[in-house]
């Protein structure tokens, strides 16, 4: 006749066994067992309170066709990491939105969007819409006059957002070359769309006239340096070390021919290229003519190409910290005096983006927040979209390490009392 | 088409606007002279109704007769100045009761704006050699004209620059001689064109 503590053992035993055997037979089990909580997109923000009391042990789905807002996906990736088992499907459209101050006296920003090959994006702040773009080859670009508050680009469902960036403070542009049309209606149009100006053009031999002061070149004053011609040589010991700190230089026309721009320039400037042009064509830019650049320095890129031959007519390369663009073009006063009715407003706004692209413009680095790239954003934080019981329903790990606790304290309890009785 | 400065004059319909056929040479000459500036040896004369007028960003207009633009020719003024152009005219009668003055200035006032006093501290004449104003001509006191002596010129500016320049002055009568009689002069008198040209081409 056993004693009850010897029956007590052997029903510790059999338990022991018997939850290691329940675990054997539920890793042995398909997972069609799993409970799955469904969601769509419009009912996530709603279901998240009754979602968070839910045991671990019920996988969570959603089903979206745009990313949620970025606290929804922070919440249900709060959600994955306690344990449910967390997917989503759809194929929200991947959207991407980047801006940046254009650097320049008007606080324009430069946006970049990223989307579905051909897809209609509009552009709006907190002020109402601002444009509208079709993506090409996954991506367009627009410079907008200014943005009021958040930044939205809206593709169907899907919705990117950023902050509006910080203007950036606006340095003088330096124009120097001999006196002549094109340096004075360069500094012209500049001056029209707001850039202060400081202007040195040579006359005759130690005499230049000059507006503002010229030395030092230095990026907290001078945004950028326009060469309109050699007579950049003025100012070439200084010039090299201004852009290798972050200045900017716009080589214009015969200045690419200059030797004080000979490790700056991003290629050589070659014989001017002068089209056939009948009195009465209307004058464009480089319509009269250019210089092609030839011979680019490895790390610059050509930007613009004309001419029966395809020779480059812009060229731009970073040299240290600074950009340096290249400019064929030597007598672009021509397309504003004598262009069509729009010309003088064409050259002005033509030369101020050249500037813009090389200015000096330090400000904050922009921040690229989950609104920015919200697919992506989710992409990261709950995994690629996928069918919800194509995932291993991660809350099993739990359990079994529960069950093997309570078999291993059954087990310990029938031998400690074995042994407290003598038994081996 | 090269960067050369071509000195251009105008040639209007109304009017004697060849006056002083001389006064292009001789302008030529003290560009040259004082300056590096390139310059093309010949001027061109250039109808205010021709769109060749855009080609020369700086146009010298003169005559004694009265001046009235036709409609050609007040679209392409106006257009003129507003794409920075820069019209210098020169009253060749300096009176301010005759009828070159009373017309110019008046057509001047239709087609672009007013023309109001440029101050004497005007960069125009620093911009090459140092000027307290305009510097006065003989012609100003000979008997003919107003004899006055005109203490400024007139502007109508836009931005900041000068558009129209006006003078009672009578340059037209005193640079209109040949370029190898300067070396009979003590001091050029045509030093102050170095500074209009200077100043058309560099504000």
């Amino acid at each position: 006749m056993r004693s009850p503590r010897s029956r007590l053992e052997i029903a510790l035993r059999i338990c022991a066994f018997g939850v290691i055997g329940w675990m054997f037979g539920q890793s042995l089990r398909p997972n069609a067992g799993v409970r799955v909580e469904h969601a769509r997109a419009a009912q996530v923000s709603a279901q998240l309170p009754a979602w968070t009391r839910q045991s671990s042990n019920v996988a969570l789905h959603v089903d979206l066709d745009a990313a949620p807002d970025a606290w929804i996906v922070d919440w249900l990736a709060a959600l994955r990491h306690s344990g449910h088992a967390m997917t989503w499907s759809g194929s929200p459209p991947a959207l991407a939105l980047a801006a940046d101050a254009v650097a320049g006296p008007f606080g324009s920003v430069h946006v970049a969007v990223a989307g579905p090959d051909g897809a209609m994006i509009h552009l709006r702040d907190d002020a109402g819409p601002l444009d509208s773009v079709r993506v090409s080859t996954m991506g367009a670009t627009v410079t907008t006059p200014g943005v009021s508050g958040d930044l939205v680009a809206i593709a169907g469902a899907q919705r990117a957002r950023i902050h509006s960036p910080d203007s950036v403070q606006t340095r003088a542009v330096v124009v120097i070359g001999d006196a002549g049309w094109e340096g004075k209606f360069v500094a012209a149009a500049l001056e029209e769309r707001g850039w202060p100006v400081i202007a040195h053009f040579a006359v005759a031999p130690s005499v230049a006239v000059s507006q503002g002061v010229l030395l030092p070149l230095d990026t907290s004053r001078v945004a950028a340096v326009i060469a309109v011609d050699t007579a950049v040589q003025a100012v070439a010991s200084s010039l090299e070390a201004y852009v290798r700190s972050g200045g900017g230089l716009v080589i214009a026309g015969p200045a690419g021919s200059s030797p004080a721009l000979a490790t700056l320039r991003a290629g050589t400037s070659s014989a001017r290229f002068t089209p056939t042009a009948l009195p009465g064509d209307t004058i464009a830019l480089g319509a009269t003519g250019f210089y092609p650049v030839a011979s680019l320095v490895p790390g610059s890129i050509p930007l613009e190409r004309r001419g029966p031959k395809g020779d480059i007519a812009v060229a731009a390369r970073r040299v240290g910290a600074g950009r340096v663009i290249q400019i064929g073009y030597d007598d672009s006063w021509r397309w504003r005096m004598t262009g069509g009715a729009s010309a003088e407003a064409a050259h002005r706004v033509w030369w101020s983006r050249v500037v813009a692209s090389v200015a000096y413009a330090p400000g904050p680095a922009p921040r690229a927040d989950e609104g920015t790239a919200p697919v992506a954003n989710l992409v990261a934080r709950l995994g690629p979209a996928r069918a919800a019981r194509s995932v291993p329903f991660a809350s099993r790990t739990v359990d079994q390490k529960i069950l093997m606790t309570i078999a291993l304290l059954l087990l310990l309890g029938e031998w400690a009392s074995r042994r407290l009785r003598g038994l081996r | 088409m090269s960067a050369e400065f071509v000195f251009a004059t105008a040639q209007y319909e109304s009017g004697d606007w060849d006056s002083a056929p001389l006064l292009p040479a001789n302008i030529i000459d003290t560009i040259a002279r004082y300056t590096e500036i390139p310059v093309a040896p010949t001027g061109v004369i250039v109808p205010l109704s021709d769109a060749r007028l855009f080609r020369y960003p700086l146009v010298y207009l003169t005559g004694h007769l009265p001046v009235r633009f036709s409609d050609a020719e007040r679209t392409n003024v106006r257009a003129f100045v507003d794409r920075g152009g820069l019209l210098f005219v020169d009253d060749h009668n300096h009176d301010i009761d005759g009828t070159f003055h009373k017309t110019a200035t008046e057509e001047i006032a239709r087609t672009v704006a007013p023309l109001t006093e440029l101050p004497n501290d005007h960069p125009l004449y620093s911009a090459f050699f140092k000027f307290d104003g305009p510097p006065t001509t003989s012609h100003e006191l000979n008997g003919w004209g107003d004899n006055l002596v005109h203490k400024h010129l007139l502007a109508v500016q836009r931005r900041g620059r000068i558009s129209v320049l006006y003078s009672n002055k009578d340059y037209s009568s005193e640079w209109n001689y040949h370029p190898d009689n300067k070396r009979f002069l003590s001091v050029d008198n045509t030093r102050f064109a170095v500074n209009l040209v200077v100043y058309a081409l560099t504000a």
